[in-house]
């Protein structure tokens, strides 16, 4: 991937991108219908931004960001990386693209292997890349610690998941994303099992790595009020469609399609 | 990999394990037959005498029951039936441990290969695991037996551990399955960690486990198709075992002359597989704390 | 006179490290009509008053002290036998996980006649199925819909047939515990909308268990803000809500977000979950209180009354009293 204008290309580029899952076939042959988890999506996402994907349950917006880290493939339509199509890479290329792509899932009790060590946890994207040597890997390992918050980085090294708490774990999840300086990161409902005091501190953190290192984030969200908060733009993903796309103030302010009225009609607030 | 995490692991299965009376039990009896079998490697100081395959009393020709002289009696050649059985618990370790450990291994390489990579390659191992489940490992034994003449006892291990490993792999291959699917392992597979990485690194760690549980009920089973194996006249003529001894008792037609003969390795055959057996239910319950009682966690 | 009145209740569990004391010396009273709200973040508590409620303390949990009055009975002394006779008829739950409550190979309206017959197993066919009817008339169900199987549900529709067993033997308390957390926005809002009506046309004794406070907020009258096992704060919502006075009570709604409101975000800065093997009433917000001084470590803290109805826990007058901070 070379001299990537970022004027020209958006960072993220789906165009046409339509996701079909085929549910089995039923006990006697009958034919099961289509699932069409997404249907037709566009969407670009600028270098810098954090861009927000709000939708409920079932709408699609975890089958967006698991196709924008390649964990799946589209069906139909194109994805592209700055501006390179990503769609059949393999080989070299797709480990190229897996050191510039990471993703943060949504339990921070799910994914971290309960086996390994904070300080394995957070190397193995530097070891599968061949970076550094075991010395100059626990610098960064520890540095990473320490930007996310997590100090002094050296007493959590050694540690377990089992012995951190949920916020704690989920920085360590977040630390695994960035150690290798990606340009964009996919953040999938990394709040949501957390507290309220505990889940506005890591959005503040997340914010506070895309100001400092320029990442790139897509975070996807069933929480308007979250998105607004985080996020530069937002769009409301539902039932497969993308419904609309706008900055998050606009968004709240003037939303246009019926779905997002409804959705901030009814976001829990203080109404009494 | 052997570092504090995983000792305190042990650590703690250990101390749930030995709070159960039956993992207990069966910790006492198995240390019983491991001195018998360590002790099996003193015979020779006793001198030639206690040889449990070539060892003849020069003044005894005939069976007799137990005396000062021979603890459980000699056999009708004049051999020392005491050293028999501890040459039988030997073997029996050996037979059972090194075939269970094969049939593990292998069982557990192919569960997590054909769990994580699914498609042709699952296709292709579980449908051979199901043609070597279905086969009836005894039996398969004894045809091939018949045909080669008596086995050497490591053949009889290597054919048991054969037998026994697509059993392992299903079990191993579910598990594989259901962790494939964790966000640990695809936050590994985005950070670009290769297929081999992810199943000896992430996947095997959280399957070893269990795959230790199916090795206590395999030595099980390798114990008894060797001792059957034996008894029907198809074992390693030259090696003691338990299922040889009792062979030889039938054989010399001294099945209901010499209890003293066919009484220890009868019982020591139904006790270390009993042994094992319990061992494996109390693992069990090391590994699954529903079967727990509150307070032991 | 209270529906139910709690005093002074301590609830431990027994773990390997000794007891942890879940709950610790609380104490309020539920009115008729008047739903109560516990709020707190995970591990405060609250479930576990829920659970005590319902006498469904799991075997390592031990009341430690304290009393539990309904009607004229101490529910902390009830016999698992005399428990039964409660549970589900006097007092009922609307469980966290309801999603999951309903046995997949029954029809609905079979498990809902099967939670009547329960409690009045010699109710008359007629009667039977005309409540029945009443039932799912209540929770808005269509009737054409109550002879499927809980696959051919939505979520929200699940958690409604939840809420219709609940009420089918006229209870007198509903105990609802995170009732709506694993519904979508649009769906929550539905159910709530729904606990809402219920609850003025029955006029049942309502308890709602969450850890969002703005749903807290839209469906009780009363307040308790729970932390470490203790209630820290407690007032009418207006009061709990437009004058916090606990420095957790702060936190909590400085870190909630809404849509109009990130101007006055605050970024708390927790460290630790709350210690739960602290003496008993010691302030367990000690460690994460930005108030925090060296009396605090030493001191019990005492309730600082600052209205009739709004109180709170703290060792210093001077910072409850005072409503800017």
């Amino acid at each position: 991937m070379t001299n990537y204008d970022p004027d020209k290309h958006p960072l993220i580029e789906m165009k046409g991108v339509t996701k079909a899952y085929n549910p089995r076939k039923g006990f006697f042959g009958r034919k099961g219908n289509k699932v069409l988890a997404l249907n037709d999506i566009d969407l670009n996402i600028h270098k810098g931004e954090i861009f927000g994907l709000v939708g409920q349950s079932g709408s699609g917006k975890t089958t967006t960001g698991r196709l924008l880290v390649k964990l799946e493939d589209p069906t139909h339509g194109k994805i592209r990386l700055k501006g390179e199509l990503i769609n059949d890479l393999g080989g070299k290329p797709l480990q190229h693209f897996r050191s510039k792509v990471q993703m943060i899932f949504q339990d921070p009790y799910q994914s971290l292997n309960p086996h390994l060590s904070i300080a394995e946890t957070i190397s193995e994207p530097l070891v599968v890349h061949g970076i550094g040597s075991p010395e100059s890997r626990r610098e960064k390992v520890i540095q990473t610690l320490e930007t996310v918050g997590l100090r002094p980085g050296k007493a959590f090294y050694n540690h377990y998941p089992h012995q951190l708490s949920g916020g704690q774990r989920q920085r360590v999840a977040v630390a695994r994303a960035i150690v290798l300086d990606p340009e964009f990161i996919v953040a999938d409902e990394p709040t949501s099992m957390l507290d309220a005091t505990i889940a506005i501190q890591l959005l503040r953190l997340l914010s506070r790595i895309r100001d400092e290192f320029g990442m790139t984030f897509l975070f996807i969200t069933h929480n308007l009020a979250a998105a607004k908060y985080l996020c530069d733009r937002v769009a409301v993903i539902h039932e497969g469609h993308i419904v609309e796309v706008n900055t998050a103030e606009n968004i709240i302010r003037n939303p246009e399609h019926p779905y997002t009225k409804k959705l901030i009609k009814v976001q829990p607030g203080f109404r009494f | 990999m052997l570092n504090n995490h995983y000792v305190q692991r042990f650590v703690k299965g250990w101390r749930i394990f030995i709070k159960n009376p039956v993992g207990k039990a069966g910790i006492g009896i198995l240390t019983v037959f491991m001195i018998m079998a360590l002790a099996s490697f003193c015979l020779p100081l006793f001198g030639p005498m206690y040889d449990p395959m070539t060892g003849i009393d020069p003044n005894i020709k005939i069976s007799t029951p137990p005396s000062l002289t021979h603890w459980l009696g000699t056999d009708n050649v004049g051999r020392d039936i005491f050293a028999q059985l501890l040459e039988g618990a030997k073997v029996a370790f050996i037979v059972g441990l090194s075939s269970a450990f094969f049939s593990i291994v292998l069982g557990t390489v192919i569960g997590m290969v054909s769990g994580y990579a699914g498609g042709w390659v699952d296709a292709i191992l579980m449908r051979t695991a199901d043609i070597i489940m279905v086969m009836p490992s005894l039996v398969i034994l004894l045809i091939l037996a018949s045909l080669f003449g008596q086995f050497n006892i490591w053949l009889i291990v290597f054919i048991i551990a054969i037998m026994r490993w697509p059993a392992v792999s299903r079990v191993i291959r579910s598990q594989t399955l259901s962790l494939k699917t964790r966000p640990f392992i695809e936050a590994s597979r985005v950070a670009g960690a290769s297929s081999v990485r992810i199943i000896f690194r992430h996947i095997m760690p959280n399957v070893l486990p269990l795959a230790f549980l199916y090795m206590t009920f395999r030595v099980t089973a390798a114990i008894l198709v060797e001792a059957a194996l034996s008894f029907l006249g198809f074992g390693d003529p030259s090696q003691v075992s338990w299922g040889m001894m009792l062979q030889w008792v039938w054989k010399s037609g001294h099945m209901f002359q010499a209890p003293y003969w066919l009484i220890p390795p009868g019982i020591s055959i139904s006790l270390l597989t009993l042994a094992f057996y319990m061992l494996g239910r109390a693992m069990d319950e090391v590994l699954d704390p529903r079967l727990r009682k509150e307070g032991q966690s | 006179m209270s529906l139910l009145s709690v005093d002074n209740l301590s609830i431990g569990y027994e773990t390997k490290n000794g007891m942890v004391k879940a709950v610790d010396g609380i104490s309020f009273s539920l009115e008729k009509g008047r739903p109560l709200g516990f709020v707190g973040e995970s591990g405060c508590g609250k479930t576990t008053i829920g659970m005590t409620l319902m006498g469904l303390l799991p075997d390592n949990a031990k009341i430690l002290s304290g009393s539990v009055r309904f009607q004229t009975q101490d529910l902390v002394r009830l016999t698992e036998d005399q428990w039964r006779s409660v549970r589900g008829k006097d007092i009922a739950m609307i469980f966290q996980a309801a999603m999951n409550a309903l046995n997949p190979v029954y029809r609905v309206d079979d498990q809902v006649r099967e939670a009547i017959l329960a409690h009045r197993p010699d109710i008359s066919d007629k009667e039977l199925n005309h409540r029945i009817r009443e039932l799912f008339e209540l929770v808005e169900i269509p009737y054409e819909r109550i002879h499927d199987y809980p696959h051919e549900y939505s979520g929200g529709m699940k958690q409604r047939v939840i809420i219709a067993m609940a009420l089918a033997c006229q209870p007198q308390v509903i105990i609802a515990d995170e009732p709506t957390t694993a519904l979508d926005v649009i769906v929550q809002d539905q159910i709530l909308e729904e606990l809402r009506a219920i609850q003025s046309k029955l006029n049942t004794g309502l308890i709602f268990i969450s850890h969002d406070i703005a749903v807290v907020a839209s469906i009780c009258e009363d307040i308790c803000v729970m932390y470490g096992g203790q209630i820290v704060e407690t007032g009418t919502r207006k009061e709990v809500f437009s004058s916090p006075r606990h420095p957790y009570t702060k936190t909590l709604l400085g870190s909630y977000l809404s849509l109009d409101n990130e101007e006055h975000i605050i970024i708390p800065d927790m460290r630790e979950s709350a210690d739960l093997t602290l003496a008993s009433g010691c302030c367990r917000f000690q460690a994460n209180c930005t108030a925090c001084d060296a009396a605090c470590k030493s001191d019990q803290p005492t309730w600082i009354d600052i209205s009739p109805t709004h109180k709170a826990l703290c060792c210093d007058a001077g910072i409850i009293r005072n409503p800017h901070d």
